[in-house]
């Protein structure tokens, strides 16, 4: 009789951000996942999955979510995509032509072009459902050997992870605790704060980037008066706002911001004993070297 | 059997009319094999009409009627007698359903009237085959149980306690009371609701024709209208309440003494294992809360009960059994009032994250003088007295997620804790309201909201979107729509008005009734304009909050309302029943009693003969019509007079 | 009969309002008109304490019907998609969505795109992502993009003619 195998394999969506900017998440998340026997495949031909651009034109997302989902189909692979932004359009997608079948015609008319075709046989998970739901937080804590030293670390769980809830989100949108929950598995604490569901204001720097930057500020602004020692997020999005624009937005808000942020991917990597390297932490532009793993 | 029939078509104005063609189908009444007059009329069910069939009887000498018109629901009853004044006997009468199941389900003239003709012919076809029927009487035990012991229920069996008829009062909770006696002042005139509460109370409790069962629940009804068969299962104490003076040592002795949540300070107070609910209970007794006490729980208290070592009357007993009691009653009147939202299900209110943040019913308790903190109005987390205070209207009600309905008393109630607010702390402390609408419908309630208008009172037309909990304070931001403008409150305390809902076992509890529930959950009027304390069953009232949320006055009118209908009942020595029940051919009975399994109001038993073989035999007094036996019946021994096989069969050919 | 509002001298224009309920319906399954005002949406709009937008005041602009002045305005533009009015409104209304209807009817009707989105979409015609490898520093001031690093090949459409000729197509399809 065979083994039951073991690993579970997900066609990698990457969307835009990630590949071609958030180089730590990748690097961390492929880093982490194999050792949570988790296969990652990459698949050629994958576009953006338009989210960010829904406000030019909404059908464009529709389509271009649907032709994602597609290719993954095409080799029978659930597909998980880390960033929040693209698991929510993904998910929105599959929500809207799987109850209406005369949208899933006409986008199915445009993948024709391309030999697509959109079926809804796949799964779209996100990072919290893998880590979490999926993988478990038993194994989770099996893989820790240097437990993060009670670091008090606030957690950003931002907008399209857990809204609107009606869709089905990875966790509750009021009070998500997943994250908390990880966190706790790998020595860390974690605290309420009153900001904790406020937004990063990423989607602004399309047309107002000033604004993006207030909002960013006012957030790390308060996570650093309440006496956090850290900051964690899961999407590329946010962290490109609270780490890579820390400290342009500390300038518009007149404020000196000091705090270590980091993915979560990342830091479930430096409890699992993995080099900095390896998880991009010299990438982060915030000061990460701040926080240290347990002195072996 | 009928030969000489008459046929009445109503145009019901143009309710039918205009879909179904009346001349067409007057004409082909005729036709008819078994009908000698037609007649039509534009309101059959009016004094004109009536006098139409009357007339009709008499100069045809009608031995039958069919009347084409809407549905039986409406005006069977009506028709009935009007037949019988006419002299043809009541089930002689047929009546086709030409409205609710034809011009008003359709839109083409010619289909309409196609399938009226269809309906028509199958209701001669039954007509021609009718018997009359003789109503019986059922003898009706004059007394009558109320369930609830707050205001509505206390209402109603005063009432029929002084028309002359024994209650029985039953009561889950230890003591009378309800939600009014955990108020402490009643809108709009500022009674202190004890004190117009308690008389009440005090009254039931000495009425010669009120029996009160206190602690006790409903385990099974059974019967029907006249004759229900109730068990109760009165609730061990575990205290003697004969021996009980209510003197309250055991209270303030008990090892477990201010450790237990107290339910009757909604969650804020705290009580102990045996405890007396609020001081001016009825009956004035002590009771031992079974979950909690460590003598029930472990079997053993410290190195002994502390309660028992108190107890100067010693009365005391751990070995107090619950015990079951059967009441009998024509009639039950239902006022089981109301339970609130737990306001978590808006987790962004903060009602988890902060002790500061509470229910209009925790500040009523705080309000009042015998509450956790005798009456000052106290900051849970630290002890302080607040300087600002601020309410949020409408947590779970009007909301499409939650309860789509208005919770009616939401609006005084804040008013008038403004009123009560600012006498104990002072004009200074502040007060915001965050409403959407202000509901001061009732009587005097618009010109209460004119008063605190006039008491510095930051009213804010909006609603916020959460509350944030900061070290110091509370945070909410609120847009307010008059001045459209962003306002950021910093509040010491912050209040939620939840929305009203039905008592958390509703469900349960009205099957035991074999009453109905709405689609809200709450028990279901028979109609909700000209009925609204009947209930679907026949000798079941409800009043007060069970059956829609509602301010007191609204209650008590009701509570009176359902006594004096179920008065209408056990004021009758006995009852006419009707005659269209289940009968069985003991021939072609087998004995199966797959009928007994069937029946909802348990009305048929199983008689043994004296060959060992048994038959199914229908208590008529029961039987409530409702043929399901008849249907599951395998041999067709079992019959409904009125909708017997062989009449039905010819109907339904006909029809199609 | 017209309805005619003596600010703007706008008329209610009743078509483009069943045409956003339409699909608003499509996409979600709810409409617009129950809105009663309550403002929670606005209370905790993560735009309005920066840049004035009023998610109330769009749902109800919308269902009286003056579009024209919402897609001639900016503050259209300055909604950050957080959800929170949708998540939170007590009748389902979804401010949200009527912006995105609203936006998307702007640039349909030849208003400008503004900022960085045309910069965007035009980085999805060409090379499907919206935007190239990009150079990072590190913390040792070095800079280094993805060829650097030690990951496969960025994923991207495979025939980039046949990708842009459905796009184009899309670009004029309605919902």
């Amino acid at each position: 009789m065979k083994a039951e195998k073991k690993e579970k394999k997900y066609a990698l969506y990457p969307g835009c951000i990630m590949p071609t900017e958030q180089y730590a998440y990748e690097l961390s998340l492929r880093e982490i996942l194999p050792k949570l026997d988790i296969k990652i495949i990459d698949l050629e031909g994958f576009s953006c999955c338009s989210e960010p651009i829904k406000s030019v034109n909404q059908m464009l997302t529709l389509a271009l979510s649907a032709r994602n989902i597609a290719i993954a189909e095409k080799e029978k692979l659930d597909i998980f995509a880390p960033c929040p932004m693209c698991h929510l359009a993904l998910s929105d997608c599959k929500k809207v032509l799987d109850s209406n079948p005369e949208m899933k015609e006409k986008v199915n008319n445009y993948l024709k072009e391309e030999g697509l075709k959109y079926t809804g046989n796949s799964d779209i998970i996100s990072i919290l459902d893998l880590l979490h739901d999926i993988i478990g937080i038993e194994k989770i804590k099996k893989q820790v050997k240097k437990p993060l030293n009670e670091i008090k670390i606030a957690t950003h769980y931002g907008c399209h992870l857990i809204r609107p809830s009606e869709l089905g989100r990875p966790d509750d949108s009021e009070n998500p605790q997943k994250i908390e929950n990880i966190l706790k598995a790998i020595g860390a604490k974690t605290e309420y704060y009153p900001e904790k569901l406020d937004c990063c204001g990423a989607l602004l720097s399309a047309n107002l980037p000033d604004s993006a930057l207030t909002k960013t500020g006012q957030k790390l602004k308060s996570v650093q008066e309440l006496g956090f020692d850290a900051f964690v997020d899961t999407c590329p999005w946010c962290h490109r706002q609270y780490d890579a624009r820390q400290e342009k937005a500390g300038s518009i808000i007149a404020a000196k911001l000091q705090v270590p942020v980091f993915y979560l991917t990342q830091l479930l990597g430096i409890s699992f004993g993995i080099s900095e390297e390896k998880l991009g932490l010299n990438l982060n532009q915030s000061p990460t070297e701040t926080i240290k793993g347990e002195k072996p | 059997m009928s030969n000489k029939i008459g046929v009445f078509v109503c145009h019901c104005g143009i309710n039918i009319s205009s879909t179904v063609d009346i001349k067409k189908l007057v004409e082909y009444a005729k036709k008819l094999d078994g009908v000698i007059v037609s007649k039509e009329y534009k309101y059959m069910c009016s004094d004109v009409g009536a006098n139409l069939i009357k007339d009709t009887i008499k100069k045809n000498k009608l031995d039958g009627v069919v009347i084409a018109c809407c549905s039986p629901r409406m005006h069977e009853h009506t028709f009935q007698g009007v037949v019988e004044d006419g002299g043809v006997n009541a089930f002689n009468l047929e009546i086709a359903n030409i409205r609710e199941q034809c011009s008003w389900a359709h839109e083409n003239k010619e289909d309409a009237t196609t399938k009226a003709k269809a309906l028509l012919r199958g209701a001669v076809a039954k007509a021609k085959l009718l018997e009359p029927l003789q109503t019986s009487t059922i003898k009706v035990t004059p007394k009558a149980v109320v369930v609830g012991g707050g205001i509505s229920g206390i209402q109603s069996a005063l009432d029929l306690a002084e028309e002359g008829h024994k209650v029985y009062l039953i009561e889950k909770t230890p003591s009378l009371g309800g939600r009014m006696a955990q108020l402490d002042k009643t809108f709009p005139t500022l009674d202190c609701s004890g004190c117009i509460l308690t008389p009440k109370m005090m009254e039931i409790a000495n009425h010669p024709n009120i029996e009160l069962l206190t602690y006790s629940e409903i385990k099974n009804v059974e019967g029907s209208i006249g004759n229900y068969t109730i068990k109760v299962n009165k609730k061990a104490r575990f205290v003697d309440i004969d021996k009980c003076t209510g003197c309250g040592d055991c209270v303030t002795a008990c090892r477990l003494k201010d450790r237990i949540t107290s339910e009757f300070d909604e969650g804020i107070g705290k009580r102990s294992a045996i405890y007396m609910p609020f001081p001016q209970a009825v009956p004035l007794k002590c009771t031992i809360d079974k979950d909690t006490c460590l003598m029930l729980t472990r079997g053993k208290c410290g190195t002994g009960p502390l309660c028992v070592d108190a107890c100067e009357a010693n009365a005391i007993n751990f070995k107090q059994k619950d015990e079951e009691i059967e009441l009998k009653a024509g009639a039950i009147v239902v006022a089981t009032g109301y339970d609130l939202i737990n306001p978590d299900s808006l987790y962004e209110y903060g009602y988890n994250n902060s002790k500061d943040v509470i229910t209009t019913m925790q500040m009523e308790r705080l309000i009042n003088s015998s509450g956790p903190t005798k009456g000052e109005i106290l900051k849970p987390s630290d002890g302080k007295k607040p300087k600002s205070i601020t309410y949020i209207l409408c947590v779970g009600s009007r909301d499409e997620t939650e309860c789509t309905w208005c919770c009616r008393i939401g609006c005084m109630s804040a008013l008038k804790h403004v009123y009560l607010l600012k006498e104990k702390l002072g004009d200074e402390v502040e007060i915001n309201i965050c409403y959407t609408d202000i509901r001061s419908f009732g009587k005097g309630y618009e010109e209460f909201y004119h008063k605190i208008r006039g008491m510095k009172t930051n009213f804010f037309r909006g609603r916020p979107s959460e509350v944030k909990t900061n070290k110091d304070c509370l945070t909410i931001d609120i847009f307010d729509t008059t001045t459209n403008k962003l306002f950021e409150i910093k509040s010491d305390l912050v209040v939620l008005v939840p929305a009203l809902i039905p008592r958390t076992d509703t469900a349960d509890f009205a099957r035991k009734l074999h009453i109905s529930q709405g689609p809200d959950g709450f028990l279901l009027e028979a109609h909700p304009k000209l009925k609204p304390v009947d209930t679907f069953t026949g000798g079941v009232f409800i009043a007060g909050c069970c059956q829609a949320p509602k301010d007191i006055q609204d209650s008590v009118a009701q509570a009176s309302g359902a006594a004096a209908r179920a008065a209408n009942i056990l004021s009758k020595k006995e009852l006419e029943a009707e005659p269209l029940v289940s009968y069985v051919d003991e021939d072609l009975c087998s004995g199966c009693a797959t009928c007994i399994s069937i029946c909802p109001y348990s009305a048929i038993e199983l008689i043994k003969e004296e060959n060992g073989k048994s038959h199914a035999k229908v208590n008529e007094a029961l039987c409530m019509g409702c043929g399901s036996c008849v249907g599951a019946c395998p041999s067709g021994a079992m019959q409904q007079k009125g909708f017997k096989d062989k009449q039905l069969i010819p109907m339904i050919d006909e029809t199609i | 009969m017209t309805i005619t509002d003596l600010t703007s001298m706008g008329k209610s224009q009743t078509e483009i309002r069943k045409e956003i309920n339409e699909r608003l319906k499509k996409l979600q399954n709810e409409i617009s008109d129950y809105c009663y005002q309550c403002a929670k949406c606005t209370s905790g709009c993560e735009a309005h304490k920066l840049l004035e937008l009023e998610p109330h005041k769009i749902v109800a602009l919308t269902k009286r019907g003056l579009i024209d002045e919402m897609i001639n305005s900016d503050v259209i533009w300055t909604c950050m998609s957080c959800f929170k009015c949708r998540e939170r409104c007590p009748q389902k209304v979804a401010p949200v969505e009527i912006l995105f209807a609203l936006k998307n009817m702007a640039v349909a009707s030849g208003k400008q795109i503004p900022g960085n989105y045309t910069a965007m979409l035009q980085s999805v015609l060409s090379i499907g992502l919206l935007q190239d490898i990009k150079n990072v520093t590190t913390k040792n001031n070095k800079s280094i993009n993805r060829n650097d690093l030690n990951l496969p090949e960025i994923s991207k459409p495979t025939d980039p003619t046949k990708f842009q000729t459905i796009l184009s197509k899309l670009a004029v399809e309605k919902i």
